[in-house]
């Protein structure tokens, strides 16, 4: 009943009429600037600090939470429309919303991820408020070993990622694990395969890869088959669900909420975790699972609701303990401090305006955007209706700002432009990029997870079965692995 | 190349401190002359949120809200390379005199390690701000009662763990290797486990991964009042007011080790260019507007007009030298 009490006290600041405003400038910018491929949540961000430098702490908090959940709600756009995606989140969102977009049913797709990420940010703020100081325990007991075999387990992803062929898929996935080692090594600080560029010692960065392989692989793939057949119309499709449809889609929503949001409260990569273990669970557990990958709507409401949901999780570590569990939560944190608020363990006691101010503007702020989201869809999804040519040229143009965008280098276009070659001949000859995507989020964290820890345990390998966690991740990514096999194989030798 | 390029350095040092040496009350009265004709870009050479941006951004909204200048100046990110890439940047750009950019020990330790063409020498300092400390902590709970008690235990047992938040060979590996050295050890036997953040070494020590964590004493206040760690020493050469940690001194070990923050501009900027920004930057930390920033911030001013910081600068690159070269990292 506390939390009760405290959620009206946060809801008599997040209701005052400058803070209400704040929330709904907060939302609308963050959502325009998610649906812009690149613009992500960080650049989102930095926009806002000289605005908050004139706000009180808790009304400055207000409208960057608002900016940050409103742009990983509005992520999801460029990756089914343009199959672009734009935060690594929602990378998984494009496996199906693209292909339903394709097959004429984007207002669904758009329409399935507003309501899953509605679902999933409203999960996580519930969880935030009623569990938040109990899942600051959650997030301190992740150390190198335990990140290891989370890391382990989420790239048995690959496995429902690559259907056709699990060795393309396996070939893809160390592909994407192989860039990820570019860049200065954090425990000998060598650089590696750096070849003497300094643009390439902070590594390849993920957008680059992904608009290269899925956006601008999609454009020469387009130029390649239809450079000559007239251009059949787009279309957009009703955004209504059926009853049938709302009742397939409300069982991986919840669960993909709640996974989404333990994911996000760890530090690292919550959400993209969080969306590729949720899709590869309810593909596994839908009884139509092999129509994923080709526009099933359940592949767009699993990852969507584990992404938002996450987003609610990251604010854990960040409120709770004073620690940003990724670079989005380090821009707040700095904001934060600049604001004269020290996010940690005292701030629940010394600063409860800003704490319950801020989750009860997150109620507001969800439901503002669903509300913004919907009637903006046709709208939005015209852009499918551009004549072919115009098409291409705009997300060869999105692509490239984003790219420009990260560090205004001309030498990332260059990369850009081979990750798009790359990205075609895999798609050529049959090899899938998703797992290059998840190899190089993952392949790096788990890397630098393993390296931590053997130099901790001093080279001991038994120190990633001693620890509980550690262990029963491991077990997890070995039952998923070999499951699927079994049942394979036992399927073959029933027939 | 760095020993090279020191001499010359040196004689140009001296010749400029001769200059305005020289020069004397004259030399004011020109300075105020020049001022900024457009926006002065101020670079911070990373993404925002870290230390850069934020010394970048608090300067120069305290620099607008107190109306010290004309002109606007403009926070600008250039991240990469660690901040090889911006300042390669700025060097190819050597005679602006409406550039600036923030730097701190990087800016020596990068190049050392081999991954930057351009180190302090290349820039000319303009002054130096503000300065943060090491601080050494634990959980509530460690047998460590002091930074002897934790080097006493890395002498017996090389395999304790200090957490960082940046790479080997960096900020937070040189101030506890050098420590180490300075209390008899052998700097390379720190068992230091680089973490990608403060944030994360922090967690990391929170859940009892690591045995303890070095970071810098203002980003720890927080974690302090809540708690759950205690500091065993930090590497300033007296107390930090509102902190109450002993420093490495009190307890028997002569060590200090700066975070520093400061200002650079382009190599051949305008001496009366120069003069100006140095003289705004003394003006700026006067305010009321910058003291209340510090006090938020946890920072301390530590002013250093353009000659002192060139001099400063020039001592860290032999103490970092020293340190690195014990660790085997240097590569340059």
């Amino acid at each position: 009943m506390e939390s009760l009490s405290n959620l009206i006290y946060g809801f008599s600041i997040a209701l005052d009429p400058v803070n209400l405003m704040y929330v709904f400038i907060g939302v609308f910018a963050g959502t325009l600037i998610g649906m812009l491929p690149g613009l992500g949540p960080i650049s989102a961000l930095a926009l806002m600090i000289p605005i908050t430098f004139n706000l009180n702490p808790a009304t400055g908090l207000i409208l960057m939470a608002g900016v940050y959940y409103g742009a990983i709600f509005g992520g999801s756009t460029s990756s089914i429309l343009l199959n672009a995606p734009g935060v690594a989140g929602t990378v998984a969102t494009s496996f199906d919303g693209y292909p339903m977009a394709q097959k004429g049913m984007a207002g669904k797709a758009l329409a399935i991820a507003a309501y899953a990420s509605f679902v999933g940010g409203t999960v996580s703020i519930i969880g935030l408020m009623l569990i938040a100081p109990l899942l600051s325990k959650v997030a301190v007991s992740f150390g190198p070993a335990e990140y290891f075999s989370l890391m382990v387990l989420g790239l048995t992803a690959v496995v429902s990622l690559s259907d056709k062929s699990l060795t393309k898929g396996l070939i893809a996935a160390i592909v994407g694990m192989m860039i990820s080692i570019i860049g200065i090594d954090l425990q000998t600080g060598t650089e590696r395969y750096t070849f003497g560029s300094i643009e390439l010692i902070e590594g390849i960065d993920f957008l680059v890869v992904a608009l290269g392989v899925f956006a601008l692989a999609e454009v020469f793939f387009m130029l390649l088959r239809n450079s000559n057949k007239p251009q059949k119309r787009n279309e957009i499709g009703s955004l209504k669900l059926t009853g049938a449809e709302v009742k397939e889609i409300a069982a991986p929503i919840g669960r993909s909420s709640i996974l989404g949001f333990f994911t996000g409260v760890l530090p690292g990569a919550g959400a993209t975790i969080g969306s590729f273990l949720g899709y590869s669970m309810e593909k596994r557990l839908a009884k139509d699972g092999d129509t994923f990958g080709k526009g099933n709507i359940k592949g767009v409401a699993a990852p969507e609701s584990a992404n938002n949901a996450a987003c609610g999780g990251s604010f854990v570590p960040l409120l709770t303990l004073g620690v940003p569990g990724s670079g989005t939560t380090a821009v707040l944190l700095g904001a934060l401090l600049v604001m004269g608020v020290t996010p940690g363990p005292m701030m629940l006691e010394q600063r409860p305006d800003v704490f319950w101010g801020v989750i009860a503007s997150m109620y507001i702020g969800n439901i503002f955007l669903l509300v913004l989201n919907l009637p903006l869809i046709p709208y939005i999804a015209r852009i499918l209706d551009a004549p072919r040519p115009l098409l291409l040229s705009l997300i060869l143009i999105f692509c490239m700002v984003g790219v420009y965008g990260l560090s205004f280098s001309s030498f990332d276009l260059v990369l850009l432009l081979v990750f798009g070659l790359i990205g075609l001949v895999m798609r050529l000859y049959g090899f899938p990029a998703a797992p290059l995507i998840l190899g190089l989020i993952l392949g790096a964290l788990m890397e630098e997870s393993m390296r931590r820890a053997l130099q901790i345990s001093g080279g001991d390998w038994s120190t990633f079965l001693d620890k509980p966690i550690s262990l029963t991740l491991l077990v997890i990514a070995l039952l998923s692995l070999t499951l699927p096999l079994i049942k394979k194989g036992w399927q073959k030798a029933r027939r | 190349m760095n020993v090279m390029l020191k001499k010359p350095l040196k004689t140009l040092a001296l010749m400029g401190a001769a200059l305005t040496l020289a020069g004397g009350v004259a030399s004011q009265a020109v300075a105020s002359d020049w001022t900024p004709s457009r926006a002065v870009e101020f670079i911070a050479p990373a993404n925002p949120g870290g230390g850069w941006d934020t010394l970048v951004r608090t300067t120069s909204n305290v620099i607008r809200t107190e109306n010290l200048a004309d002109q606007n100046f403009a926070a600008i990110n250039v991240p990469g390379g660690g901040g090889a890439v911006a300042w390669a940047q700025i060097a190819r750009d050597n005679r602006n005199d409406h550039k600036l950019f923030a730097t701190s020990p990087p800016i020596i330790l990068v190049p050392l390690a081999g991954t930057s063409r351009f180190n302090h020498t290349h820039f000319t300092p303009v002054a130096r701000l503000i300065t943060d400390y090491s601080i050494v902590l634990v959980p509530q709970n460690s047998p460590y009662q002091s930074i002897n008690d934790l080097f006493a235990a890395i002498g017996e047992n090389p395999r304790i763990s200090v957490g960082g938040g940046s790479a080997a060979g960096s900020m937070d590996h040189i101030s506890i290797a050098g420590a180490a050295a300075a209390a008899g050890l052998n700097a390379a036997s720190v068992n230091y486990i680089a973490f990608s953040g403060g944030g994360e070494a922090m967690t990391n020590l929170l859940g009892g991964h690591v045995d303890a964590v070095i970071t810098g004493a203002g980003e720890a206040m927080a974690q302090l009042q809540g708690g759950e760690l205690r500091a065993l020493g930090v590497s300033a050469p007296e107390r930090i007011p509102g902190l109450d940690v002993p420093t490495y001194k009190e307890q028997g070990l002569d060590y200090t080790f700066d975070i520093w923050r400061g200002v650079m501009a382009p190599k051949d900027i305008s001496e009366d260019a120069l003069r100006y920004y140095e003289d705004l930057f003394a003006r700026m930390m006067e305010t009321d507007d910058w003291k209340a920033a510090t006090e938020r911030l946890g920072w301390l001013d530590a002013y250093q007009n353009s000659e002192e910081f060139g001099a400063f600068l020039d001592l860290q690159l032999e103490q970092f030298r020293s340190v690195l070269g014990e660790l085997g990292l240097l590569r340059n």
